[in-house]
């Protein structure tokens, strides 16, 4: 009973920092995404419409685009992270000269600020200075310009993205297969398994919690990116790079539509929790086996 | 030695696992608690009257009807799911 006291006293400051900065702020959005307010408007007062901001938010094209470019640049961008990642962490599992410089120089993108990277992603892709369209018109003579081709803009997203954060999942990773046993991939190399068989049926599995808490963090950062996309092409060209962060950061501050800005972020909140949760139903979830 | 490995990893398996009471097999292919179903039920209502709103109320039917069907789905999952 003393312990169990004891428990509450210690968790009380947690649990009110997370309700002050965490529930509170999330019920207050989700109270605002029922009203029509424009704070900075000559008559600032909320005034409840019901579900309208939900009605409209069904039938808005840029939101609906913006979820679909979010939607592609999470799906290439995560994939990409955990392939080239994984790639890294075995590499950095080995043995090699000037393995410690590698790994530190290798996680130096992970402390620079998202609109840094926005920054110096933008200096190097601007066609008269940067150095990456010089350098593929001169090579490859192909023209790169982010401001008029959206293919462009999007794959440079992308690539940024990956360039920024892989070095979090080749991190992960690499924590999780340090903790592997040896035992079962000796058993498995004894028993004449190829590489990989070894993969497929040991090595994944073991790190499927892994993988899965990295594909989570990665998913719902990569579903909130603002800063280094609004730095590189501001949404541009046309609607090409517009995720569902931009949009909302442009209805919200330009617009200063506070009503259905919160609306959108309710929904987006709704479309990461239900993505996470089918992730981790199809690949951690227990099974309900049903005996008989 | 296999076994010992074996009944450790269901040792440590159980010490992490919610209590089985609390656990139900019901119609939905996963194992779930009375919150995790009352979750799913709030998924659906709130996919369903986004897609009302989308497809059905434009063509005259009130958002109350989806609201009484994700009602009664919620209180169908929550006690036979």
């Amino acid at each position: 009973m003393q312990s169990n006291r004891l428990g509450w006293i210690l968790l009380a400051p947690t649990l009110v920092i997370l309700f002050a900065f965490g529930v509170l702020p999330f019920v207050y959005v989700l109270w605002v995404s029922f009203h029509q307010w424009n704070p900075f408007a000559v008559d600032p007062t909320m005034v409840f419409n019901g579900a309208d901001n939900f009605r409209k938010i069904v039938f808005d094209a840029d939101f609906l685009n913006s979820v679909g470019v979010t939607v592609m640049f999470v799906f290439f961008a995560v994939i990409s992270e955990l392939i080239v990642g994984y790639f890294l962490a075995q590499a950095f599992m080995r043995e090699f000269p000037g393995k410690a410089f590698f790994r530190t120089i290798h996680t130096l993108p992970l402390i620079m600020a998202p609109i840094i990277v926005g920054s110096v992603w933008k200096l190097m892709m601007t066609p008269s200075i940067g150095i990456i369209p010089h350098y593929m018109q001169q090579w490859f003579g192909i023209s790169v310009n982010i401001g008029t081709s959206p293919f462009a803009a999007f794959t440079t997203i992308i690539i940024m993205d990956i360039w920024h954060w892989t070095p979090l999942v080749t991190l992960t990773l690499i924590a999780a297969l340090v903790s592997l046993p040896a035992d079962p991939f000796e058993q498995a190399q004894i028993d004449g398994a190829n590489k990989r068989q070894i993969f497929w049926h040991i090595t994944l599995p073991m790190i499927a919690p892994a993988v899965v808490a990295t594909v989570f963090i990665r998913l719902m950062d990569a579903l909130r990116t603002v800063d280094e996309v609004w730095m590189l092409t501001g949404g541009g060209p046309g609607s090409a790079t517009r995720f569902v962060g931009v949009h909302i950061f442009k209805e919200v501050f330009p617009k200063t539509n506070y009503g259905y800005g919160s609306t959108i972020s309710v929904v987006v909140l709704y479309l990461t929790i239900v993505v996470c949760w089918l992730l981790y139903v199809t690949m951690l979830a227990p099974r309900n086996t049903k005996k008989g | 030695m296999a076994q010992e490995t074996t009944l450790a990893s269901v040792h440590l398996e159980d010490a992490d696992a919610t209590p089985p009471s609390a656990q139900k097999q019901g119609f939905l292919p996963i194992e779930t608690n009375w919150f995790d179903r009352l979750f799913i039920a709030v998924v659906i209502w709130v996919a369903l009257s986004l897609f009302w709103f989308r497809f059905v109320e434009p063509m005259g039917l009130s958002i109350w009807i989806s609201n009484v069907i994700a009602l009664v789905l919620a209180v169908w999952i929550i006690r036979k799911g």
